[in-house]
């Protein structure tokens, strides 16, 4: 099995390939010249599901088997004229039990059962009670994360930013806002439950009631499936911050702390990916081969990644377009030569 | 009756191609229908879910600027041509 790492950017894809010990790594690129690369996915059948955009021309999704041929799809999920909304960009692609989901910005969730050929909207989500006060954040109404429960396929949670996390436990029918504890941050005069600014969920792969979440105004755990979080954030220097990940094998935890939701740059401007090896109850830097100063560059939500292998790698883009790497957990990291476009989102693909 | 239908180099990865010669009978509007009918691939990018054209995407018939129009319901004529532009402002 070897790792390929697709480098989502504001004006195309790169891959970066590794060879089998991870060390030595290969850039290819660029794939869609010009087009924003916002999501990636692999599909179950193993062929793989690419979001593009364009401030111009609009979203379309690509799909590939080797990265060399790419397919654009005939649809794409849609809002119906009547709604008003525009369809702006996908933001997260999920293949699970047979069907392909997408979030979307205007925010919302659609499924294809038929390999994308058609969209349904879920509407149970999409025309939700509290829809009317749902408010965007400043990267826009996005719902930016899904996560599937392994263990039943009915149930599912989401997470737009500036609105919250919302739960389905009966297929997508109905959705209940799950942000107990976390402090609103846009409170609604009518609405309870939503104005909540989820940045980041990584799930446990044993647990799926074990989630972590990077929010706006710092670091959550919650342990019922989102029905209570709870802070845990001793150590970082920082508790905003946008994506987070998990090493699936140690579940080791990683972040990347900046400061404050007004500058949203590295503390200090050290790089500091922070781990934590208990369960997010406390943290530490992981930063051996990360630059040690003057270094502004954040990274989005969706451009850090982990790979399936065993010890994990970590793969992180940013705004500057550097990439990082770690082959080793976090222990140690390198910078790949070169410098692309603001990244936007990273992949890391497990090829045969 | 055909019409030539161009667009820019962002979307000849769209189809493979940078033209096209299209069935050009009836009114623009339905010469666009007709291409979104006939090339959803490259619909998808050029008209909205108004269906009518991206905010920022231009469209020029025989030079003239589409928006600039009374009304889309003119008639198309042989040899007629579309320029699709990308409106761009500034820099």
């Amino acid at each position: 099995m070897s790792v390929t790492a697709l480098i989502g950017t504001i004006k195309g894809s790169w891959l970066l390939r590794a060879d089998d010990a991870r060390q030595v790594w290969r850039l290819e690129g660029p794939a869609f010249k010009g087009w924003k690369v916002t999501a990636a996915t692999r599909e179950e059948d193993g062929s793989y599901l690419l979001a593009t955009a364009s401030d111009v021309y609009g979203p379309a999704l690509q799909r590939t088997r080797d990265f060399k041929e790419f397919e654009q799809l005939e649809s794409s999920p849609a809002w119906p004229e009547e709604s008003g909304r525009k369809l702006k960009q996908i933001w997260r692609l999920r293949a699970h039990g047979g069907s392909i989901f997408a979030g979307v910005d205007e925010a919302g969730l659609f499924r294809s059962a038929d390999g994308g050929a058609t969209w349904e909207s879920i509407c149970g989500l999409n025309e939700h009670e509290t829809r009317e006060a749902w408010q965007p954040g400043f990267g826009g109404l996005c719902l930016h994360e899904i996560l599937v429960d392994p263990t039943n396929q009915d149930r599912m949670w989401i997470g737009i930013s500036a609105v919250g996390v919302f739960r389905t436990d009966d297929g997508g029918v109905t959705w209940n806002s799950k942000n107990d504890g976390v402090p609103v941050i846009l409170e609604d005069q009518d609405h309870q439950g939503i104005g909540y600014c989820v940045h980041g969920l990584v799930q446990d792969p044993d647990d799926p009631n074990k989630i972590y979440r990077q929010d706006h105004v710092g670091m959550f755990v919650t342990d019922d499936g989102g029905d209570s979080w709870v802070r845990q954030e001793d150590g970082l220097p920082s508790t905003f911050g946008f994506p987070i990940v998990m090493d699936p094998h140690t579940r080791h935890l990683f972040c990347l702390p900046l400061e404050s939701d007004e500058f949203r740059i590295p503390v200090d401007g050290r790089f500091d990916i922070y781990r934590s090896t208990d369960a997010a109850r406390t943290w530490a830097p992981s930063s051996t081969g990360l630059p040690r100063s003057d270094t502004y560059a954040g990274v989005l939500r969706q451009a850090m990644a982990v790979d399936g292998c065993n010890p994990c790698g970590i793969y992180v883009g940013t705004t500057a377009g550097t990439i990082y790497v770690s082959n080793d957990v976090g222990e140690s990291w390198a910078t790949i030569p070169c410098h692309l476009p603001r990244i936007l989102c990273v992949e890391a693909l497990m090829e045969d | 009756m055909q019409i030539q239908l161009e667009f820019p180099a962002a979307l000849a990865t769209v189809l493979g191609m940078r033209g096209l010669l299209i069935d050009g009978g009836g009114t623009l509007r339905e010469t666009f229908r007709r291409i979104a009918d006939e090339y959803p691939k490259l619909g998808l990018h050029l008209f909205d879910e108004s269906g009518g054209l991206r905010e920022h995407v231009l469209c020029f018939w025989n030079g003239t600027n589409t928006r600039w129009l009374p009304s889309l319901d003119v008639a198309m004529t042989e040899g007629d041509e579309l320029v699709i532009m990308q409106a761009a402002s500034g820099g």
